[in-house]
């Protein structure tokens, strides 16, 4: 078997506004020593140093593999394949989308292309919100709100402009939505880069590592938001069968509506621990070797997306423990 | 699919590596185009060298970063790259810029009766000999292929969604009909006889249109996206890569003549091995192809007579991604994604 070598591709996405152009001219400007190759739509900069820019035309198209909310990019597939052809290696790849976009076909073109996921890796998505408007723009813009649902990183910028109470306001939004993204607040997109790129964050071996920030009894319901997350744990094993039949229906009646999942699961009589996480209705799977010794075995899954309620998520999820 | 599989000795070098004289120049071969008796081979660094007589040339600094493509025109060769520009390059390396798009990459090139084209996002430009500004082909999404009939009449365009085509009407006037089906299409072609028209598109099948009736139809089955396809010999054949199974990697050969290959079954050559052919290339007016491997071996194999097969160079570990025939099908040049380039002559002396 060949080296498997994989270009960790950053996606960088927010609303309009937001300040990622501001972020995109420090990774171009800075000195960080590293080869970045970074696709753009309509971007009148010229990378400096040894940076690369490349023009594309946001373009999704939806496959034809019957899967009703499966559309990918193009042009995001021959840019990647291209890269790879370069002499030099890259160090990153960051990929800029434009404010009114959703975030899924980036990220669902890495599991639909062989030759993308061969060679590059989906290394996290990085949401640049503005601290100032995102409380309106949430409400006024679904896809402000998908951004915030997809980002494992959430760059709360010009937070210099508003007062502390508001950042904890919107800090208490964010995490309705996503409990699972790192939130780091800056002005400027003052954050330093290593923060930003080769996190790893959609390897299911990270999955393990990261504990979801419930504001459990911090019910507030002075937002409506339409999107929402929900977690589930059990102590008990669950039944692998049951399971998966569950889950299989769910995402492929509801995953439309299911933005992200991500678990870690503890089946009967299994002595592995399966990690898994899901795009829309594309999902990762793998067992990950034993549960640590002397630490409880549990299952967790979490949730992210639109209606959960109307799911019985939690009825289904109960249904699958074993008798 | 395994009854008929070509299986080989373990080689140290086959005879035509022995003869041959190969170079070890360690950056990414992209493509390779053959120019009378020379083959000109664009690299992932920028760079363009032309081989002939199994002698290569200095390098000639073309483009900035990747050489993304590469055509014939005369005894010139023409070039698209990553950093936006479009070239017309001599076999004694002088270097012209026929447009440069900065950072929009340019896809596809090709040559017609002396117009000079391209592809770069959604426009493909053509440069007419006696015209200074090119013509401008606008489609809604980015060019996958461009391809001209044999007579250079008609210009199909790859996008999504099906396939442009553009032809003159009897005012000279460029008209455009479009061929739909649903998702990405990537390379285009016409058949040589001009009736047909395929595109390989982004989920593992090839389209392909019967243009007299724009009747459409799949061809199907592939465990891999059709990343190389190509119409061979005299009978016609298209011959594909994306096939792979259980130990075995597998060219599937189309007939395309009579009523063409609705409803008919493919030739299927296969090749022992985890590998996935990756690059298919007609050997010149012999119904035979060369496939490259992604284990970096190449074989020959007659599409009527499959047994007979032969291994032209072993494995190397790195992909196969150019192969190129010179004019008089005397020699072959394969190059792989480590920059390991082959020449070598293809006849017993």
């Amino acid at each position: 078997m060949e080296n498997k070598h994989q270009v960790p591709v950053t996606v960088l996405t927010g609303f309009l506004g937001a300040g990622k152009t501001t972020l995109l001219n420090r990774i171009l400007t800075e000195q960080h020593g590293q080869k970045y190759a970074v696709i753009v739509n309509e971007f009148g900069e010229q990378g400096i140093d040894n940076d690369l820019v490349v023009d594309a035309d946001e373009e999704v198209f939806e496959m034809n593999n019957g899967c009703i909310c499966c559309t990918v990019r193009g042009d995001l597939i021959r840019i990647l394949s291209g890269l790879m052809k370069r002499a030099d290696k890259l160090d990153a790849i960051i990929v800029e989308t434009t404010g009114l976009a959703d975030p899924a076909p980036v990220a669902q073109t890495f599991f639909v292309d062989q030759d993308v996921a061969n060679k590059t890796k989906l290394d996290a998505i990085v949401t640049v919100a503005d601290a100032v408007h995102l409380s309106s723009q949430i409400e006024d813009h679904h896809e402000a709100e998908e951004q915030i649902a997809f980002g494992d990183v959430i760059l709360l910028n010009k937070i210099d402009l508003v007062k502390d109470e508001v950042i904890d306001v919107v800090t208490k939004r964010i995490r309705k939505i996503n409990p699972f993204a790192k939130i780091i607040k800056t002005t400027k997109c003052g954050a330093p880069l290593k923060e930003i790129l080769n996190l790893d964050a959609f390897s299911l071996k990270r999955i393990l590592e990261v504990e979801p920030d419930f504001l459990d009894s911090d019910h507030d319901h002075e937002h409506d938001d339409d999107i929402t997350s929900l977690s589930f744990v059990s102590n008990t094993p669950l039944n692998m069968e049951k399971f998966q039949d569950w889950f299989g229906k769910l995402l492929q009646t509801k995953g439309q509506d299911i933005l992200r999942t991500k678990g870690i699961l503890d089946f009967k009589d299994q002595n592995d621990r399966y990690v898994f996480q899901g795009v829309h209705m594309l999902m990762d799977a793998s067992p990950m070797g034993k549960w640590p010794e002397g630490k409880e075995r549990s299952s967790r899954l979490v949730f992210i997306g639109r209606n959960l309620e109307s799911m019985n998520l939690k009825e289904g999820f109960e249904n699958c423990k074993s008798a | 699919m395994t009854a008929d599989v070509n299986q080989f000795p373990a080689l140290d070098k086959t005879k035509f590596e022995q003869r041959g004289i190969e170079f070890k120049l360690g950056i990414p071969v992209t493509t390779a185009v053959s120019v009378g008796n020379s083959i000109a081979v664009g690299f992932g660094d920028g760079s363009v060298r032309i081989f002939t007589s199994g002698q290569s040339s200095d390098a000639i600094k073309a483009h900035k970063g990747i050489v993304l493509c590469m055509s014939k025109d005369g005894n010139h060769i023409l070039t698209g790259g990553d950093d936006g520009r479009f070239l017309k390059i001599s076999l004694d390396g002088v270097v012209k810029e026929i447009g440069n798009f900065g950072t929009r990459w340019v896809d596809n090139v090709t040559a017609n009766n002396g117009s000079l084209v391209c592809s770069s996002g959604k426009i493909v430009y053509l440069w007419s000999p006696n015209n200074k500004e090119p013509k401008l082909f606008e489609h809604n999404s980015t060019v996958g292929g461009i391809a001209f009939d044999t007579k250079g009449k008609r210009l199909a365009v790859s996008r999504y969604d099906g396939v442009t085509l553009w032809k003159k009407d009897y005012t000279k006037k460029w008209v455009s009909s479009n061929l739909i089906w649903k998702g990405s299409h990537n390379k285009v072609s016409f058949s040589p006889d001009g009736k047909y028209l395929v595109t390989s598109m982004q989920e593992n099948a090839i389209r392909c249109w019967r243009l007299k009736d724009k009747i459409d139809f799949a061809m199907s089955g592939y465990d891999r996206k059709i990343k190389s396809f190509a119409f061979v010999g005299e009978t016609s054949y298209l011959a594909t890569s994306g096939a792979l199974g259980m130990g075995v990697a597998a060219a599937i050969c189309w007939p395309f003549d009579g009523e063409g290959p609705m409803g008919r079954q493919p030739t299927c050559i296969s090749y022992t091995g985890n590998n996935e052919v990756t690059v298919v290339e007609p050997f010149p007016s012999e119904n035979a192809i060369f496939a490259g491997l992604s284990d970096g071996s190449v074989f020959l194999s007659e599409i009527e007579n499959k047994n007979n097969t032969i291994i032209i160079r072993s494995f190397t570990g790195s992909e196969v991604s150019a192969i190129a025939v010179t004019d008089d099908s005397s020699s072959i040049l394969i190059g792989d994604m480590n920059g390991n380039i082959l020449w070598t002559s293809i006849w017993d002396k």
